[in-house]
C-alpha cells in the first residue's frame, strides 16, 4: 500500500456543482502530482433531478481501482450525502455547510448522522462565496478551497484547475470562482488552525512525467481519432453517448463526420457500409443497442466486412439498470447473433487501454476483415484516470487492408479459400477486381451456396482467420510469482485493477497467489491461460455477472472445475471483496 | 407515551456519566450527547502524563467514541451548543440545526482562564484542556526544553512535576491570583513555591506580566516586574471558569457558574446543570459552591440524571481532598471564597 492513498467525495444535489467540483478536484490533484482514478455517478434517469457523487482516489502508486471506504467526504447537500455515511471510513473528515440558509431540524443536517470518531468540519461554503462573489452558488469552489487548506493541497494547482475550466467562460466567471475558493481556503486556514495536525497532510508528489486526465470514454473517442477514424454512425445511450458526443465535436475537425442515426441498427449499417467502401467507420452503443446490432454483426462476419463497434456494458438484461455497472454481454459479445459468426473481441482493463484497443480495433477489422468489439462498461468508460499522455502508434494508423495481388486482375476471388483464411479484399469499383457479396453463404467467388461441403469449408476458413488473428492480439498477463501456487486469479475488464489490488494485498501477506489478466476474450490463448492455469491449485473467476461469462468461456481450459465469484450489485467490483474471497479460499 | 428525549451538553467526566446514568435508569429514553471534543470521554487528569509521553492516547479515554452507539447512545462529537431555550426546550448547535428535549443536562465544565491584562499574549501562550492542547505541547516541546510557567494553578503544579520529570528546564511565574475562583493565602502560597524549589524549579515570587514578545530565534522574551525571561514556551495556568458565556441569553441564572439548587435543577423543568460549570446551592450554608475535580464531576453528574428522572438525591459536597498536588492538600470540591 502506498503511504498516501486518499478517496475523496462530493455529494450533492444536481445543480449543486457537484459534478463540476469533482472534475476541478481530479485536475489539481493530478496537477500535484498524484495518481487519480475518479468516478461519478448520477441520477439514473434524467439528469437535472437527485444525488450527484463523485469519488477520486488519490495516492502516490498507480490507482487501480476504487477504495471501498472513503477517507474525506464534501457535503454539497446534506440529504443527499446521508446515504453515503456507510461508505465512510470510521475516521472520515466531514467538510459540510454549518450555516445554510435556515435554521434546520433535528436529523436534517449530516452532522447529526455521523459517527463519533468521525471529524466534522462545519464550513459556511454559502456564506463564504456569497460574500466574494454576491452569490452563494460558488459553494462548491468554496469546499474545494476548504478541502485543500485543511489538506495542504497547493492552492495553486487548484488555480490551474479553475483556470482551466471557467477561463473560457470569461475573466468575470473566472475571478468569482476563483475568489470563493480562496475564500474557503483562507477560512479553513484561519479558523482550523489548531485542528489541522489532526489530519494527515496531503501536499503535493513529485511528477513522474506530465499526466493526462481522460475518461475511459475520451480515451476511445481518442483511440479512434488517432487511428484515422473517417465516419462515426451512432444513437445515444448511456454509457456511451460520451464517445458520439467527444467525435461530433473533434471528428470534423479532422475532415470526418459524425452521424446520429435512427437507431443502432442504421449505425452498424453505416459502420458497415463505410468500411466496405474502405473508411474507417466506428459506432458505439449498450447492451440494448449491441442486441439490435447482433444481426449485420453477423452479416460482417459472413460477408468478412471490417467494422469496429464499442459495446459500453450496462446493468443488463434489456434496458436494465441504465446507468449502474456490469460485465454481463460478453457472451452476447462472443457468441451474439445468429449462426457460427466468429469475430474479435477485446477487453480494456484501464483507460489507458481504452485508447490502444481501440486504436488497434481499426487494422484488426480491416487485416482480417470482421467486425471487432470492445467492450467496455459502465465503470470503465467513466472513470478517469490521469495517464501518461497515449501515443499515435503508427502500426494502428496504417492501413489493415490485405489489398488483391494486381497478378489476379481479372481473375479475382474475393472470399478465396488461403491458408491463413484470409482473403484479399479489394475495394469495390477498383477496376478488374469485381466481386460479388451476400449474406447468404457462398463460395469462394461469392456466389450463393448452401451446399453442406461449401458451407463446412466456408465456415472452417471463417473461423481459421480469426483464429489466426491472436499473433496480432494482446497476450494474457501474469501477475504472480515463480512457481505453483494455492490460487489464480483470472479477470478481465474493469474488474482487473480491483482483482489485482486484492492479489497484491494477498501476496503481500504472504499468500500463494497470482493474477491473470486477459484482454483478448475471442479468440483467447489457450495455451498462455492454460499454463498459468497448471500451476494454480484453484482458479477464480471474479466478475460483474451472475452466470460467471468469461468462467463459462474458458474454465474449461482448467482441469477441474472452477471457482466464481460473482457480483451484479450495479458497482464496480471491490477490492476487498475479492480479497475476502481469495483468503477463504486459501485457508 | 411518546419517546423521552434527555439531552446531555458536554462530554466531560460529568456529561459522560450522566447520559450512563440515564441510559441505566430510563432504558426507553433516547439519550443524545452533544461534545464539542472529538472522540470518546477523555480524563482531563491525565493530560499531563500524556504530554510527556507517559501515558498512550488511547489510554485518556474513559470510554472510545464507538462503545457509545454499542451503550445506546447516540454521541455527536466535534458538535457544538450555541444556545439554550430552556423554555421552549430547545438547543441550536452551531451549525443551525435545532434539537428538542424532554429533559436536558448542561456540564459543560470549564475553560482555561486567561487573566485581561494577559489576553493580548493569547497567541504566545499555551493552555492544558483539550487533547488537541495537549498535542501543541507535545509538537512544540520536541523542539524546546525550557518552559516558563505563568499562573500556579492545580494543573500547572501536577503538570510541572512531569515536565522537570523528563528533564525539561521549568522556571515559573507564581502569583497569588492564580487559584480563581480561590485566593492563594499566604501559607498556601509559601507551601507550594517552596515544593516547586524542592523540585528544581526556578520560582519567580510574586512576578507580575508586563510584556512579552517573540524573538527571531523563535524564543519568547517576558518582562516581569523584576526581570526579562526567555524561554522556550509559555504556559498560562490561572484556572478554569465555566465555559458558559453561550447560556447568557437562556434566561438561566448564571453567576460564577449555572446557578442551581441542591438537586441541581437550574430552575426550568427538565433542566439541570452539573459538574464544573454548575454553581451549586447548600441548603445549610445557605450559600453556593463550585466544584473542580474529576471525581466531584463524575458523582455530580450522576446526581443530576437521577434528579432528571424524577429521583431527589442531593449533591453532597463532602468530597475527600481531590487534588494532591507534590504533598500539599487542596480541597477543591467546595470552595467557598470567591
Ligand atoms: C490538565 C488538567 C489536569 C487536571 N487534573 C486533575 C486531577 O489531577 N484531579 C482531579 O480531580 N481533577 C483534575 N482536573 C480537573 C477535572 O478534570 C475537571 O474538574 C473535570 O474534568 C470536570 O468535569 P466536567 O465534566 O464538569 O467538565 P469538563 O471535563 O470540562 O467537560 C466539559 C465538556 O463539555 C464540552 N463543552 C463545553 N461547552 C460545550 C458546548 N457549548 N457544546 C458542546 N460541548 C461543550 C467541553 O468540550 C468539554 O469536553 C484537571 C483538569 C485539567 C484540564
Amino acid at each position: 500500500m502506498s503511504a498516501v492513498d486518499v478517496t475523496i467525495e462530493i455529494c450533492g444535489m444536481s445543480g449543486d456543482g457537484t459534478i463540476a467540483a469533482g472534475g476541478l478536484l481530479n485536475g489539481a490533484l493530478s496537477a500535484a502530482g498524484f495518481s487519480v482514478l475518479a468516478f461519478d455517478s448520477y441520477p439514473a434517469e434524467i439528469r437535472g433531478f437527485g444525488r450527484c457523487v463523485t469519488r477520486t482516489r488519490a495516492g502516490e502508486s498507480e490507482m487501480m481501482a476504487l477504495a471501498d471506504k472513503t477517507s474525506i467526504l464534501i457535503s454539497l447537500d446534506d440529504e443527499q450525502s446521508r446515504s453515503r455515511i456507510p461508505f465512510l471510513r470510521d475516521d472520515a473528515v466531514v467538510l459540510f455547510d454549518n450555516r445554510p440558509v435556515v435554521y434546520v431540524g433535528e436529523g436534517q443536517s449530516i452532522a447529526a448522522h455521523l459517527e463519533p470518531k468521525m471529524n466534522p468540519f462545519g464550513i459556511p461554503f454559502g456564506d463564504l462565496a456569497a460574500e466574494v462573489s454576491g452569490a452563494r452558488r460558488g459553494r462548491n469552489l468554496t469546499a474545494l478551497g476548504a478541502l485543500a487548506a485543511l489538506f495542504g493541497l497547493p492552492g495553486n494547482a487548484f488555480h490551474g484547475a479553475v483556470k482551466r475550466k471557467f477561463q473560457p467562460k470569461g475573466e468575470r466567471v473566472l475571478d468569482a470562482n476563483l475568489k470563493c475558493f480562496d475564500a474557503g481556503y483562507q477560512y479553513c486556514r484561519d479558523t482550523f488552525k489548531d485542528r489541522l495536525e489532526r489530519i494527515s497532510r496531503l501536499g503535493s508528489r513529485d511528477k513522474t512525467g506530465e499526466r493526462e486526465l481522460l475518461s475511459g470514454n475520451a480515451a476511445i473517442s481518442l483511440g479512434a481519432l488517432d487511428a484515422g477514424l473517417r465516419l462515426y454512425f451512432g444513437y445515444p445511450i448511456t454509457p456511451a453517448t460520451p464517445i458520439m458526443e467527444y467525435l461530433a465535436k473533434e471528428l470534423p475537425k479532422k475532415g470526418g463526420a459524425v452521424m446520429q442515426m435512427e437507431d443502432e441498427i442504421a449505425s452498424i449499417g453505416g459502420v458497415l457500409g463505410s468500411f466496405y467502401a474502405g473508411k474507417r467507420a466506428m459506432t458505439a452503443t449498450s447492451g440494448p443497442g449491441f442486441a439490435l446490432m447482433t444481426e449485420l454483426i453477423a452479416h460482417a462476419t459472413v460477408a468478412e466486412i471490417p467494422a469496429v463497434i464499442v459495446d459500453a456494458q450496462r446493468g443488463g438484461p434489456a434496458t436494465g439498470l441504465p446507468t449502474k455497472t456490469e460485465q454481463s454481454d460478453l457472451h452476447a459479445a462472443v457468441f451474439g447473433g445468429p449462426g457460427d459468426s466468429a469475430r474479435i473481441v477485446l477487453a480494456p482493463t484501464n483507460v489507458s487501454e481504452c485508447y490502444y484497443y481501440t486504436a488497434r480495433s481499426f487494422g484488426l477489422a480491416e487485416k482480417y476483415q470482421t467486425p471487432v468489439i470492445v467492450l467496455t462498461d459502465f465503470f470503465l468508460d467513466n472513470r478517469v484516470e490521469n495517464i501518461l499522455p497515449p501515443k499515435n502508434r503508427p502500426e494502428d494508423i496504417e492501413n489493415g487492408n490485405v489489398y488483391p495481388d494486381p497478378s489476379k486482375h481479372g481473375v479475382y476471388r474475393r472470399f478465396e479459400d488461403t491458408k491463413t483464411g484470409i482473403s484479399p479484399r479489394s475495394i469495390p469499383g477498383t477496376e478488374g477486381f469485381i466481386f460479388r457479396t451476400t449474406g447468404l453463404e457462398h463460395t469462394e467467388e461469392g456466389f450463393p451456396d448452401y451446399s453442406s461441403a461449401n458451407h463446412m469449408k466456408m465456415t472452417e476458413k471463417r473461423h481459421r482467420k480469426i483464429e489466426g488473428a491472436l499473433t496480432d492480439l494482446p497476450e494474457p498477463v501474469e501477475f504472480s510469482p515463480e512457481g505453483n501456487l494455492d490460487l489464480g486469479v483470472v479477470t478481465w475488464g474493469s474488474t482487473f485493477g480491483a482483482a489485482l489490488e486484492a492479489v497484491q494485498r494477498a501476496q503481500g501477506e504472504g499468500l500463494k497467489v497470482g493474477a491473470m489478466k486477459i484482454s483478448s476474450i475471442y479468440p483467447y490463448h489457450s495455451d498462455s491461460i492454460r499454463s498459468f492455469m497448471m500451476r494454480c491449485n484453484d482458479i477464480l473467476f471474479p466478475e460483474l455477472n451472475y452466470e460467471g461469462q468469461l468462467a463459462n468461456l474458458i474454465g474449461h481450459l482448467f482441469n477441474k472445475e472452477v471457482l466464481r465469484f460473482n457480483r451484479v450489485t450495479g458497482l464496480p467490483m471491490s477490492a476487498t471483496d475479492i480479497y475476502v474471497r481469495i483468503r477463504a479460499i486459501v485457508e | 407515551m411518546a419517546e423521552q428525549h434527555f439531552v446531555v451538553i458536554g462530554n466531560g467526566p460529568a456529561g459522560n456519566e450522566a447520559a450512563l446514568t440515564l441510559r441505566e435508569h430510563a432504558p426507553e429514553a433516547r439519550v443524545t450527547i452533544i461534545s464539542r471534543e472529538r472522540g470518546g470521554c477523555f480524563r482531563p487528569h491525565f493530560l499531563p502524563r500524556f504530554v510527556v509521553g507517559k501515558l498512550a492516547e488511547e489510554d485518556l479515554y474513559l470510554s472510545s467514541a464507538v462503545s457509545y452507539r454499542d451503550k445506546g447512545i447516540k454521541l455527536r462529537s466535534g458538535q457544538e451548543v450555541v444556545s439554550v431555550h430552556p423554555d421552549k426546550r430547545k438547543i441550536i448547535l452551531d451549525h443551525k440545526e435545532i434539537i428538542s428535549f424532554d429533559g436536558l443536562i448542561i456540564a459543560v465544565g470549564g475553560r482555561p482562564r486567561i487573566p485581561e491584562n494577559l489576553m493580548v499574549f493569547g497567541d504566545l501562550m499555551l493552555t492544558l484542556k483539550t487533547v488537541q492542547d495537549a498535542k501543541v505541547w507535545i509538537r512544540k516541546l520536541n523542539e524546546t526544553d525550557t518552559v516558563l510557567m505563568i499562573g500556579g494553578d492545580l494543573t500547572s503544579l501536577s503538570f510541572t512535576k512531569q515536565l522537570v520529570d523528563v528533564g525539561k528546564k521549568v522556571c515559573f511565574a507564581l502569583n497569588d491570583d492564580a487559584f480563581w475562583p480561590l485566593r492563594f493565602d499566604r501559607y498556601l502560597y509559601n507551601q507550594v513555591a517552596g515544593r516547586l524549589r524542592e523540585n528544581g524549579v526556578e520560582v519567580l515570587e510574586y512576578s507580575r506580566i508586563r510584556g512579552m514578545s517573540l524573538l527571531s530565534d523563535g524564543m519568547i522574551e517576558v518582562n516581569t516586574d523584576y526581570e526579562k525571561v526567555r524561554a522556550g514556551l509559555v504556559g498560562a495556568f490561572f484556572g478554569l471558569k465555566p465555559d458558559i458565556a453561550f447560556l447568557a441569553r437562556s434566561g438561566l441564572k448564571i453567576d460564577r457558574g449555572i446557578l442551581v439548587d441542591e438537586y441541581l435543577h437550574a430552575g426550568f423543568e427538565g433542566v439541570y446543570a452539573t459538574g464544573d460549570c454548575a454553581q451549586v446551592f447548600h441548603p445549610d450554608l445557605r450559600d453556593y459552591w463550585v466544584s473542580i475535580g474529576h471525581d466531584n464531576a463524575v458523582a455530580l453528574g450522576r446526581t443530576a440524571a437521577l434528579n432528571l428522572i424524577g429521583e431527589r438525591v442531593r449533591a453532597e459536597p463532602d468530597m475527600a481532598c481531590i487534588f494532591d498536588v507534590q504533598g500539599v492538600q487542596v480541597n477543591s470540591s467546595w470552595w467557598m471564597e470567591f
